[in-house]
């Protein structure tokens, strides 16, 4: 390819330029400059983007921090459960990036098409460039249109996913609001490894409460391509006490896989049978944002292989990857783990680009789930870097109790709420 | 020549800008302690109790009492499992060490 | 025993390949694990699956250990003349499961 060869002739030009740069450097002040100059990009101003840049500025403020990000508001997905089931307006979801522009954090409105990683230059959609030290991939997930046989984008707008927070959220709001009492809504769940394991049955659990409240009639039917969930148990003793004979969870097993989408008569297909639905969900399989492919980040599986004490790319130098698009062992894809995977990331950056040797950390997640407005639950772990993985502490971390008293699940869901506003105030406000 | 001269210039420049920065970096929060920030917020005004300036003894205290299964919780037994009396101390010591939170009951 | 799926056409024309698809949710025992008392929990897996068509064998299969606990099979066959197709998933415990489907082939 003749761009390509193009590409590599630039790249050594401004290789061999950067370290007669160096050479100049050394003589005058060697580690001060180099510091000085250090420049990070941060793609993608989710969770984990926008709380790394902050932290970059916070841990070294001499490190010039851009972070690229198209829209000029955030939309959360935790919560957008409660959106959909009516009890919460999406205003709540929105978040702007005031605070990280004055944390000192340059905002690029832009999206990013390519990136050069020998040359190591980011391409932005309008054709600029910009260079960086390290590049930091925090770009989520795209939702894979290729997976599942006639879900595309048009199908996404009869069949809503809502597994990206905004329009798809408000659409399948609608549909639940003016479908008839005694309807069927039809969620299907993806096989591992997606966004929030927990999720698509928070969300069966706040359907049902609408439901049962609004609709009473009405029937929940989840297709699932697993046997086993995140806080299987828990959600399950919840549903039959407070959603008796509303959701019927159909498992792998039981034939709940779902191999094909007809939109036009809003019918989910199984391995064993088909159903059709009044408002269907579908959660489609996953994969790391569309940029992180780009940059060859990305493995066959989707996802993003990292180092665990870092969360530098295995596979391309300088470039680390946090946030759902890192296989990060077994941390959940969560926006409590981004969170905390961010700030990880953004002190190892700093010690790196200090040359100090990076030191181990431990990380941290809760996931909470709603099962009805004030009956919580929750998972958590603590997870450090073991034989090139992040893996879980053995002794600590695990679920709510499965007997506990309403006061506790009171309590939980109080926690979960103030975990959001407390989150979205470090990454935002 | 004046290239290395004026590169000089800008590392004197250079080296004002990176002293000035050493004591927001002494300041900059340990990256254990970061793992708590996700619930417990710098203002004390939510169900969660804040850290920031809480003394290192009360945190420890606590800590201990949740690793042991002595202190009613949701959460916060099942992480303070994975936390060795070296790291909550660390931690402890840097949440004292930040002064008095905004809004303190 | 457990819950068997399968899925065949209803109907078929003569000579038609078609698919059929069958499932068992089986609580598998690997024979790795050990009870309370450290005594290895006995092995209990599927250990064969069988397609008869009007009583003639047309797809059989032997699993071993590295089977999943709820197999999945896939497989094509020839619709010959309307009948019935039984399944059959013999485990180790000797239990067999059996799931029968009507064909109407024209
Ligand atoms: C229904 C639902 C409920 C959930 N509930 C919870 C919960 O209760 N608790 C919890 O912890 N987690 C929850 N999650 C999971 C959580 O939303 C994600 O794990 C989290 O958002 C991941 O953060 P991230 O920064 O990796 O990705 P995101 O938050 O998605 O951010 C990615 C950002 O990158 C930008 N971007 C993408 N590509 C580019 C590009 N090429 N150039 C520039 N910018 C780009 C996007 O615009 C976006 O702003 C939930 C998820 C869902 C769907």
């Amino acid at each position: 390819m003749p761009s390509r060869s193009g590409t590599r002739r630039k790249a050594s030009r401004r290789a061999i330029l950067k370290s007669a740069l160096a050479g100049i450097a050394t003589l005058a002040a060697p580690p001060v400059l180099g510091q000085a100059k250090a420049h990070v990009i941060v793609i993608g101003g989710g969770f984990a983007g926008a709380t790394c840049a902050r932290r970059l500025k916070a841990a070294d403020g001499t490190i010039a921090v851009t972070l690229v990000e198209p829209n000029a508001r955030f939309t959360a997905c935790p919560f957008s459960n409660a959106v959909i089931a009516g009890l919460r307006p999406i205003e709540a979801q929105y978040f702007g990036y005031d605070g990280v522009k004055q944390a000192g954090v340059d905002i690029a409105g832009q999206i990013v098409v390519a990136i050069e990683a020998e040359a190591r230059q980011v391409h932005f959609a309008d054709g600029a460039r910009l260079d960086y030290q390290r590049l930091v991939l925090a770009p989520g997930i795209d939702i894979r249109f290729d997976a599942l046989p006639g879900y595309d984008q048009t199908a996404a707008e009869i069949m809503p996913h809502a597994w990206k927070a905004g329009a798809q959220t408000l659409l399948l709001r609608r549909q639940l609001e003016a479908m008839a009492d005694g309807g069927v809504v039809v969620l299907s769940a993806p096989a591992n490894p997606f966004r929030c394991p927990p999720g698509p049955y928070e969300r069966a659990s706040l359907i049902a409460y609408y439901l049962k409240t609004k609709k009473p009639r009405s029937k929940l039917i989840l297709l699932d391509a697993k046997d086993t969930f995140s806080k299987q148990r828990l959600f399950e003793a919840a549903w039959k006490t407070l959603y008796p004979g509303l959701i019927e969870w159909v498992p792998l097993s039981g034939g709940g896989r779902v191999i094909e989408i007809d939109a036009k008569t809003r019918t989910l297909v199984t391995e064993f049978g088909s159903h059709l639905a009044d408002v269907a969900n579908v959660i489609p399989p996953q994969r790391a944002g569309a940029v992180a492919i780009a940059a060859g980040v990305a493995d066959q599986t989707g996802w993003c292989p990292i180092d665990p004490h870092t969360f530098e790319s295995k596979l391309v130098p300088n470039i680390h990857v946090i946030g759902d698009a890192a296989i990060a062992g077994a941390m959940p894809k969560s926006a409590f783990a981004a969170n905390a995977q961010a700030k990880v990331c953004a002190d190892m950056i700093a010690s790196l680009i200090r040359g100090e040797d990076p030191r181990e950390v431990k990380l941290i997640n809760t996931c909470y789930s709603l099962v009805a407005p004030d009956y919580g639950i929750s998972v958590a772990g603590v997870y450090a870097p073991r034989d090139g993985l992040l893996t879980e502490i053995k002794e600590a971390g695990g679920v709510s109790p499965l007997e506990a008293p309403a006061a506790q699940r009171e309590a939980e869901a109080t926690y979960a709420q103030a975990w959001f506003q407390t989150i979205t105030r470090e990454v935002f406000g | 020549m004046t290239r290395p001269w004026s590169y000089r210039g800008i590392s004197h420049g250079m080296i004002v800008v990176a002293l000035l920065a050493v004591p927001i970096q002494a300041a900059a929060q340990p990256s254990s302690a970061a793992a708590c920030s996700g619930c417990h917020a710098p203002v004390n005004d939510g169900p969660v109790p804040g850290l920031i300036g809480r003394p290192a003894g009360e945190i420890v205290t606590a800590m201990a009492a949740f690793r042991a299964g002595e202190r009613t919780a949701t959460v916060m037994d099942r992480i303070a499992k994975g936390y060795s009396d070296e790291e909550i101390n660390a931690i402890a010591q840097w949440y004292a060490a930040q002064g008095q939170p905004a809004g303190n009951p | 025993m457990t819950r068997a799926l399968i899925n065949t056409p209803k109907q078929a024309q003569q000579g038609e390949v078609i698919e059929i698809r069958a499932m068992i949710a089986h609580v598998m025992e690997t024979g790795h694990r050990r009870d309370a008392q450290g005594a290895a929990v006995p092995r209990n897996i599927i250990h064969r699956f069988q397609c008869l068509y009007d009583d003639v064998e047309i797809f059989a299969a032997d699993f071993y250990p590295a089977m999943a606990a709820n197999p999945f099979i896939a497989f094509s066959t020839v619709a010959t003349t309307s009948g019935v197709l039984t399944f059959a998933w013999t485990d180790d415990q000797g239990t067999i499961q059996r799931a029968t489907a009507e064909i109407t082939v024209v």
